[in-house]
């Protein structure tokens, strides 16, 4: 090599290796912390990196998936909150006690005077009134570009008086929403509805500032739209504006009236790609991730598994809980095959589900017995009596549909969106199926639109849905998915008696009582069998060894109330 | 070349016009709903749906439509307030988020333009170097490196390089070192969101599998040139190896090199999906492909229209390099006697 290649090499090098040590120089990595705790006990201070994928809005009238309403979560307070352990429990949140007439239509809230926005406005009834009409009107503006931008999640209001005619234009403001006085809120209700005191536990229903939703919100001399930096009245608040697509930065409100977070702040960043984000969490830059499928095994011998899937704590920090969904087949129950309940019933008893779980979902999902996960108050394993594995029953089953064996029975079509990753799902229960006797065909449709198209038009025989519960109740599941007049209800599936029984156990205001009613329409459901639970979801997360006493409950909400980091952390 | 430059620029205008009416009317032949597609699983209430689709526009006829997209672009506005406004063009709102389309790619664009830019320096500065030096030293072992390794990366997948990258550079090499040295994972990684530094992996990847495109097309271009008579006669001249090389043989081997390095930063430009996925990086790919999926319209338009000013021009300027390659082209068909 000649003098002045090698030279011209020897920068090059040099070149690359500047830039690599000027690479990890600038590049500061946040450390996982000491490990194993020995010091005494919570410490203040730290903030925590926390995984999300890309919020649609984390204004409340907007909050609707998993990822704004995680957010919202943190910056607001809402009237009454639920045990993240334990879902029968309701706890005094934004009101400090309430009560409601004996026919459960009116509630009155008493708010707790303590309460006030992170700008230290009190948090009065008007608030509340305010923010729940923004929510139901067709006018409501868009914070940022002011055009009419009506809220997609008024369902949550739906059982409130007045709520159809502002849905209809025909009013601004619901009649069933009273201010008594600055500390009680009056909500008269349009039926009765008993579980309306966990309706009002959702971050949606939170108060808002009427003056800084129309006005926008003051950061350093400029207004900022509040659906980029909302002011709330829970345990953090904006530290700056939404930078979309890149983090949401929050830091602990110390005008909170509850008990303060030992955390100084959260930066909620955003990740197209869950995959990366636990890169990232195995390179030591995020304290929370979701774990890559394929890899749960390895982090749980890495990492530790939490005892009770919910909590975690340095040693302990794969959390493994289910989840309030269900993952199921809907089935079109108007189809002249699939109208056959014994051909349900077969369908249903032929497929392993465990075995999916198993191979394709490595734990992270259980066999769903019920429509009903477990986390929802008043679960009781094994009521679908059908939503098992059993071959022999299957097959009989399948004789008193009138096809023993499978013969003479219908081709039938499984339907699903092709961009959404079903088809493993739907081909092993195809491979179940044909097991049995049946000929199974798969009619994936392009993308996610197209296949609710279809299932709306009642285009399939039998479809793939997934049901996250917005309260951790069972009205949750069995009116949207089972009522006859619910526009949610995609199986067609339509029993008066059960309809009328959804209406008289919404009257009942003992919550032990009411279970018990909505228990027997469980039954009721399961024994007719309109759609078949596949697998309940379960959490695949994880948090590094400096976080302790982090809280991700069934509902998906994260609860840093008590959550502090090891002090070696920064 | 002013004349040159001024007519390629009015052939914009049918270009656009072409190919935003197509993609306005396949849009009518699309299945989904964007509105509907908002609330998920869950159906919207009609009420709200109405308002919703009539807030956007939904419920004119598909010309209708393209005809406001049209004044919207426009930077004169009018109206019977204010009288006759210059403003920005207004790409409408996103349908899915309700944001205003030209702050999403204000925001997004800078970040796929960093992105694009390194790769591009990446591809140029190693490309051609490789390709020069694998020519100039043909047969030996630094061209039996360089043709091996093209070969590799044109084989690897994008995204499987990226994951091995991250993998290697980001937790192995910090495990290895005890966290003092290593290379940040994606965008995510450090105290500000996608800085510098976070864009090393990402411009690497991406500019893997066309830096040895243009390593190859160098090497086998210089080789070509080098056969030449007028090489040949400088030579004979008395000129230098590295003379002949860059005073005569470069400009003219590097033409479709330049070609090539032009289109791929034109496609580079309008978003490399894979790439910013994979690191995490705030650019416009995923943005455009996001919105296609949740039939986000004029965020696909805005996209789309923005995407091809950036090609257009990006082709003109290659064209105009030619004419400073090779004295031989001249633009606009005017050929020298």
């Amino acid at each position: 090599m000649t003098d002045r290649k090698r030279s011209i090499l020897a920068l090059v090098l040099v070149f690359v290796l500047a830039l690599a040590v000027a690479a990890s120089g600038c590049a500061k990595a946040t450390t996982q912390g000491g490990g194993t705790a020995t010091s005494s006990g919570p410490v203040k201070g730290g903030t925590m990196s926390y995984y999300i994928g890309d919020p649609a809005a984390i204004d409340p009238y907007n909050a609707q998936e998993t990822e704004g309403v995680t957010v919202v979560h943190q910056l607001f307070t809402s009237l009454t909150a639920f045990d993240p352990m334990d879902a029968t429990k309701l706890v005094p949140a934004a009101a400090e006690k309430w009560e409601s007439n004996a026919d459960a239509t009116v509630w009155t809230f008493h708010l707790n005077k303590a309460d006030t926005f992170s700008d230290g406005a009190p948090v009065t009834a008007k608030d509340f009134v305010y923010a729940w009409n923004r929510i139901a009107s067709l006018k409501t503006l868009n914070t940022a570009t002011k055009k009419v931008d009506p809220s997609t999640i008024s369902y949550h209001l739906s059982p409130v008086k007045g709520f159809d005619e502002v849905q209809a234009g025909k009013a601004t403001e619901m009649s069933g929403l009273k201010a008594v006085d600055d500390l009680t809120f009056e909500v008269t209700l349009a039926k009765p509805f008993g579980d309306f005191e966990y309706v009002v536990t959702h971050p949606a229903l939170a108060p808002v500032e009427q003056k800084l939703v129309e006005g926008g919100v003051d950061f350093n001399g400029a207004k900022v739209a509040f659906g980029d930096m909302p002011v709330g009245n829970g345990p953090f608040k904006m530290a700056a504006p939404w930078k979309h697509g890149q983090y949401v930065k929050v830091v602990r409100n110390d005008a909170y009236y509850g008990t303060k977070p030992y955390l100084d702040g959260v930066n909620f960043m955003e990740f197209k790609d869950p995959d990366t984000a636990y890169l990232e969490f195995q390179s030591g830059n995020l304290d929370m991730a979701q774990i890559s499928l394929g890899k749960i095994k390895d982090a749980q011998t890495k990492y530790g598994t939490s005892d009770d899937g919910y909590t975690s704590n340095p040693g302990k920090q794969v959390l493994l809980g289910a989840e309030n969904s269900t993952y199921y087949l809907v089935v079109n129950n108007k189809d002249k095959a699939m109208s056959n309940p014994n051909l349900r019933k077969a369908v249903s008893l032929a497929i392993n589900r465990q075995a999916i779980c198993n191979t394709l979902f490595e734990g992270t999902r259980a066999p769903a017995d019920n429509i009903v996960p477990p986390g929802i108050a008043g679960y009781e394993p094994g009521v679908w009596a059908d939503s098992k594995y059993d071959v022999a029953a299957a097959q009989k089953a399948l004789t008193d549909a009138g096809f023993p064996g499978g013969k003479g029975a219908p081709e039938i079509a499984l339907t699903y969106n092709a961009d959404g990753g079903h088809q493993k799902v739907m081909e092993l229960v195809q491979a179940d199926l044909t097991k049995l006797g049946l000929k199974v065909k798969l009619a994936p449709l392009t993308d996610f639109p197209t296949y609710l198209k279809a299932l709306g038009a009642g285009k399939f025989q039998i479809g793939r849905l997934g049901w996250v519960a917005d309260y951790p109740i069972f009205d949750n599941f069995m009116n949207p998915l089972f009522n006859t007049t619910s526009t949610d209800n995609y199986s067609k599936y339509s029993d008066p008696k059960v309809d009328a029984a959804i209406t008289d156990a919404r009257k009942i205001t003992d919550g032990a009582a009411r279970i018990k009613a909505y228990q027997a329409i469980d039954k009721t459901v399961g024994e007719a069998l309109p759609d078949i639970p596949l697998m309940f979801y379960k959490h695949h997360h994880v948090t590094s060894a400096r976080v302790h006493d982090f809280v991700f409950s069934a509902m998906y909400l994260a609860d840093f109330s008590k959550t502090w980091l090891s002090p070696a952390a920064k | 070349m002013v004349q040159y430059i001024l007519r390629r620029f009015a052939q914009f205008v049918p270009v656009f016009f072409g190919v935003t009416l197509l993609l306005f009317f396949i849009t009518t032949l699309l299945p989904g709903d964007p509105v509907a597609l908002r609330s998920g699983e869950k159906k919207l209430p009609p009420a709200v749906y109405a308002a919703l689709r009539h807030s956007y526009g939904l419920d004119k006829p598909w010309y209708a439509q393209y005809g406001d997209y049209l004044g919207s672009l426009s930077p004169v506005h009018y109206s019977s307030k204010a009288g006759l406004q210059f403003t920005g063009p207004d790409l409408g709102d996103s349908i899915s988020s309700g944001r205003p389309v030209v702050d999403i790619f204000k925001e997004t664009y800078p970040y796929t333009v960093r992105l694009a830019l390194t790769a591009i320096a990446i591809e140029i500065l190693v490309g051609i170097g490789v390709g020069i030096v694998a020519a100039v030293r043909q047969y030996s072992i630094w061209d039996t490196l360089a043709t091996l390794g093209t070969s590799i990366l044109v084989a690897l997948p994008v995204f499987w390089l990226g994951l091995m990258l991250q993998y290697f550079f980001g937790i192995i090499l910090k495990q290895w070192t005890g966290g003092a040295f290593y290379l940040p994972i994606s965008g995510a990684s450090g105290p500000v969101f996608a800085d510098w530094v976070h864009l090393i992996l990402p411009s690497v990847t991406l500019a893997s599998v066309s830096t040895a495109y243009a390593a190859r097309i160098m090497r086998s271009q210089l080789l070509e040139v080098s056969g030449q008579d007028y090489v040949r006669t400088a030579f004979a001249k008395g000129l230098g190896g590295s003379a002949v090389l860059w005073r005569h043989e470069m400009k003219n081997a590097l033409i479709p090199v330049v070609t090539f390095i032009g289109l791929d930063l034109g496609v580079m430009l309008s978003g490399a999906i894979l790439t910013e996925t994979v690191f995490n990086w705030p650019g416009v790919g995923l943005t455009i492909y996001q919105a296609i999926g949740r039939r986000d319209y004029p965020v696909v338009f805005g996209g789309v229209t923005l995407v091809l000013f950036v090609v257009l021009l990006v082709n003109l300027l290659v064209d105009i390099s030619y004419a400073f390659l090779d004295p031989r082209i001249r633009l606009g068909g005017q050929a020298e006697g």
